[in-house]
């Protein structure tokens, strides 16, 4: 598998940070490389947050995901879309939560962009809003088909308390499915 | 079995394992972003390790009980950014003048002042070779990537208390925070290569800390075990008490000076990355960076050697003594050269003392942002 370049981003509190983390401890488990970088302000909760994640077979030196060559991003704040959207490459896949970020037509041209309500999934139908940062994750796996799912799901559980498993397994469950109805619409 | 060990972990995470892995049982700080992490990740590790971490009241504070526990005999550190150092400065030169071991790790961010606190940066390299006022050498290190936030805080550790002085590590906000793997030495590695400092084993009446030969550092003795001695920062005689007597001082202060240049051999460590087909024929390119942005540079080697030019990166993992002999060979044989910094010229300056050229390329950026690879690639086809 060749280079992948994602990012997640959000405000600060939301979580994208756990997401960036898991995907570079499922990536190395499979003997690959994988590093997260994360980017915020000084205004910790309700700043601006990026994080980008690099997967690859080779060494990675730069940490930072080169702008244009990002291939997935995922966004739940407005600002953050705004601010980090220019490095996704043209044709690249955009996932919005709708009810926090609009893209404007332009944007629509220039990415393949898809609207999945992931906080409302997380806080609804899961029953816990920090189940979000998994429900991205499974959202971006199942685009991106970036690391085997079974060691990224078992990665995830390693990193979550037990007593939340069977929630963030509903959360995953839910990205997967809602990533698959959305590209299944595109087509 | 082997000697080393893969771990998932970021750069202070790996900054705080070493510590406890090195031996260090007593860390004081304050936090202060983008360090905060490497003492939320002591508090953890030294309890659990017969150890003890403490956040004082301020950076002031920190580095005090940091260098008490120094002078009481133990292996101990203090993280912290470039703001905190200015503050810890007066203290620091209190150790240097008392010859106390202390790892003190800057985790690297925009200055000056309170400059950009989540931001990137390398703006305390020269802060690094002076902190305080008066004459004595800087011993700093600088990590290049994530095994290296262990390696060379262990490697600090030793040479703290080789040299027995203040020993910085350097990090940057992107090393610091960043998150991936780790191939490092075990703790039992880690531990076979602990030397621990000299201790006077004589009759205490017989026993004068600051007598020592004119190259080497002060023998301080653990505290609490029947050998008496004074800590000023005065100049200070055999036993450590203040004194004015003209050749005492001029001894103390040209052997804190010479325990450190005259050793430094013991203290030079280097990367170099694609130097070894470099012959100094025309069009070749050498780069010189440290800290995170030698890894952008690595990655703009590659494409600049798929374009077909020829460039190679020296990247010194000691800054301060500089590998003067190592950066006079290689500025000696290529012509065209370009040091990358996060600050402006900090390092080049050092380049061009120990080159004795003028015409070294640089490219620097100050915004917070790191510095891409594919800017050190449009400048290198800019300027040569």
């Amino acid at each position: 598998m060749s280079k992948t370049l994602m990012r997640f981003t959000g405000v600060g509190g939301q979580g994208v940070l756990l997401a960036g983390e898991i995907f570079a401890a499922a990536k190395i488990a499979t003997g690959g490389e994988g590093l997260k970088t994360a980017t915020y302000t000084s205004q910790v909760r309700g700043g601006p947050t990026v994080v980008d994640i690099q997967l690859d077979d080779q060494e990675i030196y730069y940490p930072y995901a080169n702008d244009g060559e990002i291939g997935f991003m995922l966004s739940v704040a407005n600002v953050s879309y705004n601010s980090f959207k220019d490095g996704v490459q043209p044709g690249g896949i955009i996932v919005v939560d709708p009810n926090l970020v609009h893209p404007t037509d332009e944007d629509r041209k220039m990415w393949k962009i898809f609207e999945i309500p992931i906080i409302t999934i997380a806080k609804e139908e899961v029953g816990n809003v920090i189940t979000q940062s998994v429900v991205a994750l499974a959202i971006a796996n199942t685009m991106m088909n970036a690391v085997d799912k079974k060691t990224l799901v078992d990665t995830m559980l390693s990193k979550v308390p037990a007593k939340v498993h069977a929630a963030n397994l509903k959360a995953y469950d839910l990205g997967e499915k809602y990533a698959k109805e959305a590209m299944a619409k595109a087509v | 079995m082997s000697d080393t060990r893969e771990v998932i972990s970021s750069g202070n995470h790996l900054a705080a394992l070493a510590g406890a892995d090195a031996g260090c049982r007593f860390m004081a700080g304050y936090p202060i972003t983008p360090s905060s992490e490497v003492i939320e990740q002591m508090s953890d590790l030294l309890p659990k390790r017969g150890g003890s971490c403490i956040q004082m009241e301020d950076e002031i504070a920190a580095v005090a009980a940091a260098i008490g526990a120094g002078m009481a005999g133990h292996r101990t550190m203090t993280a912290t950014s470039g703001p905190g150092i200015s503050l810890k400065a007066e203290n620091l030169g209190l150790a240097q003048m008392c010859e106390v071991p202390l790892v003190v790790v800057n985790v690297m961010r925009g200055g000056p002042s309170t400059g950009l606190p989540t931001r990137v940066s390398q703006g305390d390299v020269r802060q690094a070779k002076n902190p305080s006022h008066g004459d004595y050498r800087s011993i700093t290190l600088c990590a290049g990537n994530l095994a290296e936030c262990y390696t060379e805080t262990v490697r600090a550790f030793n040479l703290a208390d080789r040299f027995m002085q203040p020993v910085f590590v350097l990090l940057d906000e992107t090393i610091g925070h960043m998150h991936g793997k780790a191939i490092i030495p075990t703790p039992e590695a880690v531990t076979a290569g602990v030397v621990p400092r000299k201790q006077f084993t004589g009759a205490p009446e017989d026993y004068h800390p600051y007598e020592c030969e004119s190259d080497q550092p002060a023998v301080l003795n653990k505290m609490f075990e029947g050998y008496r001695y004074h800590f000023t920062g005065l100049h200070h005689d055999k036993n450590g008490f203040p004194t004015e007597e003209i050749e005492t001082c001029r001894k103390l202060i040209q052997r804190l000076e010479d325990k450190v240049m005259l050793h430094t051999d013991e203290l030079e460590l280097n990367e170099e990355f694609m130097l070894d087909d470099m012959t100094g024929e025309e069009g070749e390119v050498l780069i010189i960076a440290y800290g995170s942005v030698s890894l952008s540079a690595k990655e703009a080697i590659r494409h600049l050697r798929a374009a077909g030019i020829k460039a190679g990166l020296f990247r010194p993992l000691t800054l301060w003594p500089s590998p003067e002999k190592s950066i006079k060979k290689y500025t000696d044989m290529i012509k065209n050269v370009l040091c990358v910094e996060l600050n402006i010229r900090q390092y080049t300056e050092e380049v061009e003392r120990v080159s004795s050229r003028l015409d070294i390329e640089g490219l620097f950026k100050v915004n917070g942002r790191p510095i891409s690879p594919y800017e050190i690639v449009s400048k290198v086809k800019e300027v040569f």
